[in-house]
């Protein structure tokens, strides 16, 4: 297939523009709510390597965030008032990271299934025919790679004691549907879209086909997902009640004070002077 | 959590035609998260390469005691914990 690229937001077909910042955004918002809860765990994390790469991952989620955010210029956007100014019901992130994950087994439940369902997204887009994305995806690809062995690793190492075992099924279970639902229904209006124009590689189905491919060996311990003939499937079917499409969470609302404060930056931006 | 597994030496060089340089040591749980440590603990150079491997890889060659024990058998040569 010989399709022409777009160079800018300009450029894409009408419809498709605002679909794309959409995804965009969320994504955005997505890294940067997960640096938050990765941060968290910069000392309670259980060993003193684990919480330098909490800080690492942390830090790689904040980048990325602030690289999407720069590149919803394009789509019209003024990524300070995007970065600083929206209130809770304005963010596009899941409802996954509205507040504090209080154990390891929730925080490996973002680490290794939500952090991986964000990344098959960015593999999507690695060959958009929205060129502007390509260098910026393959550089957060590369990164992403640490965090995907870093949430599988701790996964391997919890499935291996039976406590673990037990206390991940429960955290795993919690955020499957989350994690199914982000790559849209058959019908979903924004990855269709994207889909039949190119900007993204694979629909709905494919994305989270390929999501399942990767978590797929590890969730099947949990009994979250099965392999037949070499395909990886999900034991559940996904529920769609209340998803919105637009915002990818499965209900209104957003990230709860403490945590809106903190991405906004808000007491930093108090000792801004102009 | 019981334990952090093993510890893994760290090896790096910043370019191809560099020789590999010890430059510390992290516990890991298994290899998979002693790659991740390394590449995320000793991140002062730009590396062309970084490579771990378990601490009781290692042969004594000349000495009663394979390298990387400097506290004894137990081994306490730097980890993260201590830098």
């Amino acid at each position: 297939m010989t399709e022409s690229g777009f160079r800018s937001a300009e450029d894409l077909p009408e419809g498709v523009s605002e679909h794309l910042g959409d995804l965009i955004l969320a994504l955005a918002d997505n890294k940067r709510l997960l640096g938050i809860r990765y941060s968290d765990w910069l000392l309670g994390a259980p060993s003193v390597e684990a919480g330098i790469a909490c800080s690492a991952m942390a830090q790689d989620e904040w980048g990325h965030a602030r690289i999407l955010y720069a590149m919803l210029r394009d789509f019209g956007h003024d990524p300070t008032a995007l970065e600083h100014e929206r209130g809770a019901g304005e963010y596009h992130s899941s409802e996954l990271l509205d507040r504090d994950v209080a154990s390891w087994e929730e925080f490996l439940a973002l680490n290794f299934l939500w952090d991986t369902a964000l990344s098959v997204q960015f593999e999507m887009l690695a060959e958009s025919r929205y060129e502007p994305i390509h260098y910026k995806v393959r550089k957060l690809l590369d990164e992403e790679r640490f965090h995907f062995d870093h949430g599988q690793g701790w996964t391997a190492r919890l499935l291996s004691a039976e406590g673990g075992r037990q206390a991940l099924t429960g955290a795993f279970g919690a955020a499957w549907n989350a994690c199914l639902c982000w790559f849209g229904a058959e019908d979903d209006p924004l990855i269709g879209t994207l889909a039949a124009h190119g900007i993204v590689r694979r629909d709905a189905a494919g994305a989270r086909a390929r999501w399942l491919e990767q978590v797929g060996p590890l969730a099947a311990e949990t009994g979250l997902a099965r392999e037949a003939d070499s395909v990886w499937a999900s034991t559940r079917e996904p529920v769609w009640e209340g998803y919105l499409a637009r915002r990818r969470r499965a209900a209104e609302g957003g990230p709860d004070e403490d945590s809106l404060a903190r991405v906004r930056g808000d007491r930093n931006r108090e000792l801004l002077m102009d | 959590m019981s334990g952090n597994g093993q510890v893994y030496e760290v090896f790096a060089r910043k370019k191809r035609a560099d020789r590999f340089e010890h430059v510390g040591a992290v516990s890991a749980p298994n290899e998979q998260l002693a790659r991740v440590y390394a590449w995320q603990t000793y991140d002062e150079a730009k590396w062309f390469e970084m490579t771990v491997a378990p601490r009781d890889a290692f042969a004594a060659v000349n000495r009663p005691q394979a390298p990387f024990t400097l506290g004894g058998p137990s081994g306490s040569a730097p980890t993260a914990d201590s830098r």
